[in-house]
């Protein structure tokens, strides 16, 4: 009787299930697609200074980005971005790795790092601008700086809380201390840096548009600040779209990165939940 | 070693600040990094000074005030949004892309157009704030609203409890620990963003001070204000933290965290 | 040296095949506590046993006694808090390299991002052995554990007994002269224990292994064993040591059913009994 039941609600799931899922993705879709179109529409007479028609910026965004300032101010932007990123990464690794092997390093630097932490990154910009002046140099300290902290932090609780069980197998077995740190501990602590390294990538992402509306007048923070200064809101809007896709194209790729290098742990999660 | 490693680590703590004042005293006397760095003591003092004026504690307050309520805002509409996606599947698939496209968006990029509307004012910082924290809360709690045990819901029903009952009394105490976790994670948000928009928005508060300091060149207040944005920073992570264990003393997540 | 004293029944009295051959693993007034001050708890009071080679020791004592915590302190993973262990007269202070670690829990001892083969591997890296060689290794454990057919699935995909049998497979590979394992088969259905006990005879011969386990399984320890050490009490001391000796080779229906294998269970039955 039980069984019965219990087929009986999935087969009625399963039936009404199709449709249902098409649906769900008309809505998906759909949705954004109408509202797109509902802001197109209700804004090509708009003579409100504030929200320009949406094809004007999409015109100005086209004039702007394809691509005549594309090498002058979204090159050097993005540049700084990545390597800001890819620096503060390897950085935040080596760090962690050596703060967990030294103890006495380590509570040395805690309270410091934990200070560090608390400051709004984007408060230490002035300081860096004061210090280092108003060149490219200072825009990608500022990213550095900010980005490192997170991953650093990130990799020190993830190594210092790999499975005792796995621990002993690479001592027991007289692992090489490189593989001891290569195949088991960083492989294991991979999770919680990667979650460390995102929020990583968020502070270099705001950290850069920051350090661009900072005195400076090239990159696309700049550029998105000045055009809202000078009340060239198109522009401004312009740069906005353009953010916002960077800011969403940025964490898409890492999340695809991370769903490739942590693919054992998210299948084996998985395979813990249907079990 | 277990014995050892509790007093050491206070004694640790005190070297380790008074081995980074020495080393800024020393870059401060040195120039090693221009003449930008203002002289430790100097700094301090000055902090002591700003922190002893009541004007300080204004600004202090304005900033403190735009984190507060914006996040209390976003927090009341985070997690009403979040039920009604969590409930809701056309809602949920409806906002599903809108939504993963803001998610990873920061308020900062937005931070011009509403300088533009609303102008350097409170009000744009709120908003700013508001905007920051929303998404997170709202995503948290949806995500606590569809992990609720189908058993429990289920049961609601066959004892024929109202809807809205089920949500009070089912859904939302079953989804309190991802909306306690996503406070907790927003509030120093909330307190950076607070930052940002008087940094960059000319909105009131400690961000404001910072940019005027900074660009008349007033190195030791910038230094100052820096340090008491830290500070600030240290108490908004720990009071969410301590709120969260509190608030969430019963949820089995916090059991997890301790035994770690 | 000083063994406890032995119950002078019928097969207690048959002489060991192994008292002409070395010790390998000799254990002395071992004693074992965790933590210190007020929260120090003594596990391990006083035990000593030895081990000759190319013999089969099963440890066997209630749960809780401190029998993992005997093996990880043989494995040099723990440092004693009295006494001394050794192999081959070296005294182990760090983990020895000639001996192999079959942990009690498996799903904490293989690696989640590395395939059966490539955990098995794990320990084979720094040997340097050469692809043929490291490959005909990896083989044939993999072969004698019986799943040939699961070299390339991650341990998340395997079934727990299939996962011991890979950490099983991970010690064999390392070829030991000393293996140590810790409830080894607990988790396996009783025809795959059967085929890994006979397995764990059938190492010992090829390879001239000397081996412990730790078993809670009497018939198990009976079946395995040249020796038994029965421990017991809190803390831990060794109640008895008991010879243990079968027509050879045993197979599991002839030696099982031999009188005196029933004698021998009965008696550790009793002792782990007291020693509670
Ligand atoms: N790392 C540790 N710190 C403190 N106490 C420990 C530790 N490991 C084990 N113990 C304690 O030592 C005692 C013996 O543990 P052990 O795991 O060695 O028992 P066991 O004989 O292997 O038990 P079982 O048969 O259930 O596996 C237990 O009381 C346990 O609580
Ligand atoms: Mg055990």
């Amino acid at each position: 009787m039980r069984v019965l039941l219990a087929t009986d609600t999935t087969s009625n799931k399963r039936q009404r299930g199709i449709p249902r899922r098409a649906l769900h993705i008309c809505l998906e879709i759909g949705v954004p697609i109408v509202l797109l179109a509902a802001w197109f529409i209700s804004s090509q007479r708009s003579s409100n200074p504030f929200f320009p028609p949406l094809a004007e910026i999409l015109n100005r965004f086209h004039e702007l980005w394809l691509f005549d300032h594309l090498h002058s101010d979204v090159v050097p932007s993005m540049s700084n971005l990545v390597l800001g990123f890819a620096i503060a990464v390897l950085l935040g690794v080596i760090g962690g790795v050596l703060l967990a092997l030294m103890r006495p390093i380590a509570w040395l630097a805690d309270p410091l790092i934990h200070f560090w932490r608390a400051v709004p990154p984007v408060a230490l910009v002035p300081i860096f601008v004061a210090t280092l002046g108003y060149g490219n140099e200072t825009r990608l300290v500022s990213i550095v700086v900010a980005a490192v902290f997170p991953t650093l932090i990130a990799t020190v609780d993830g190594l210092r809380s790999v499975d005792s069980g796995l621990r002993d197998v690479g001592r027991a077995y007289n692992l090489t201390f490189s593989e001891r740190l290569l195949v088991v501990n960083l492989p294991a602590a991979s999770p919680m840096i990667m979650a460390g390294v995102q929020i990583s990538l968020q502070s270099a992402f705001v950290v850069m548009i920051a350090s661009e509306m900072m005195g400076t007048s090239t990159g696309i923070g700049a550029m998105t600040l000045l055009a809202q200064q000078s009340y060239a809101s198109a522009d401004m809007w312009a740069g906005i779209l353009l953010l916002g896709t960077i800011g969403y194209a940025a964490n898409a790729l890492f999340e695809m990165a991370r769903a490739r290098i942590l693919s054992w742990y998210f299948k084996a999660q998985k395979q813990g939940a249907a079990s | 070693m277990l014995k050892l490693s509790r007093p050491p680590r206070l004694v640790f703590g005190i070297v380790s600040v008074v081995f980074f004042l020495a080393a800024w005293e020393v870059i401060a006397w040195s120039g090693l990094l221009g003449s930008s760095v203002p002289a430790m003591f100097t700094t301090l003092s000055h902090t002591f000074e700003f922190l002893g004026q009541a004007n300080s504690w204004a600004v202090i307050g304005e900033t403190v005030a735009m984190a507060l309520s914006g996040l209390l805002l976003a927090i009341v509409a985070g997690v009403a949004l979040g039920i009604l996606i969590g409930l809701s599947a056309t809602v949920r698939h409806g906002s599903k892309v809108i939504v993963e496209f803001l998610k990873p968006v920061p308020p900062i990029v937005i931070l011009p157009v509403v300088v533009l509307v609303l102008g350097p004012t409170m009000g744009m910082g709120v908003f700013l704030v508001f905007i920051g924290c929303v998404i997170p809360i709202l995503v948290q709690t949806a995500a606590g609203v569809v992990d609720t045990d189908p058993v429990a819901l289920d049961s609601a029903r066959s004892f024929g409890i109202g809807k809205l009952e089920t949500t009070l009394k089912v859904v939302l105490p079953s989804a309190m620990a991802f909306i306690g976790s996503s406070i907790r994670i927003t509030a120093p948000i909330a307190l950076v963003v607070a930052v940002v928009a008087g940094l960059f928005g000319g909105g009131p508060g400690l961000g404001r001070l910072l940019m005027r300091a900074a660009s008349s060149g007033q190195q030791t207040e910038v230094f100052s204000i820096v340090l008491v944005a830290g500070m600030l920073g240290l108490l908004f992570q720990s009071i969410s933290v301590v709120a969260e264990r509190r608030v969430l003393h019963w949820h089995p997540s916090q059991r997890v965290e301790e035994t770690r | 040296m000083s063994k406890a004293s032995i119950e002078s029944s019928s097969f207690a009295n048959i002489q060991a095949r192994f008292t002409n051959r070395p010790v390998r693993l000799s254990v002395e007034g071992l004693a074992k506590s965790y933590g210190s001050g007020e929260s120090r708890v003594e596990v391990i009071e006083d035990l000593s046993f030895e081990v000759h080679a190319g013999e089969i020791a099963c440890i066997v004592g209630p749960s809780g006694v401190g029998k993992t915590t005997l093996l990880k302190c043989l494995a040099g993973l723990h440092p004693l808090t009295a006494g001394s262990a050794a192999i081959d007269g070296r005294t182990i202070q760090g983990p020895p390299a000639e001996m192999a670690l079959v942990f009690q829990d498996y799903s904490r001892s293989l690696m989640p991002w590395l395939t059966a083969r490539q955990n098995i591997r794990l320990p084979l890296r720094h040997l340097k052995l050469g692809t043929t060689e490291e490959a005909s290794r990896l083989d044939e454990a993999l072969e004698v554990v019986g799943l040939a057919h699961a070299g390339s699935k991650y341990p998340w995909q395997l079934s727990g007994g299939m996962q011991q049998r890979v950490a099983i497979a991970r010690a064999l590979a390392y070829r030991p002269e000393v293996l140590v394992m810790d409830e080894p088969f607990a988790s396996v259905d009783a025809q795959t224990r059967f085929e890994l006990e006979d397995l764990c005879l059938q190492i010992r011969q090829d390879y001239d292994m000397t081996i412990v386990v730790v078993t809670h399984d009497i018939d198990e320890a009976v079946y395995l064993s040249d020796q038994i050490v029965v421990i017991g009490q809190k803390p831990a001391i060794v109640t008895e040591i008991l010879p243990v000796s079968f027509p050879e080779p045993r197979s599991q229906f002839s030696t099982r059913a031999l009188p005196a294998f029933a004698e021998a269970r009965t008696h550790v039955l009793q002792l782990i009994q007291q020693a509670r």
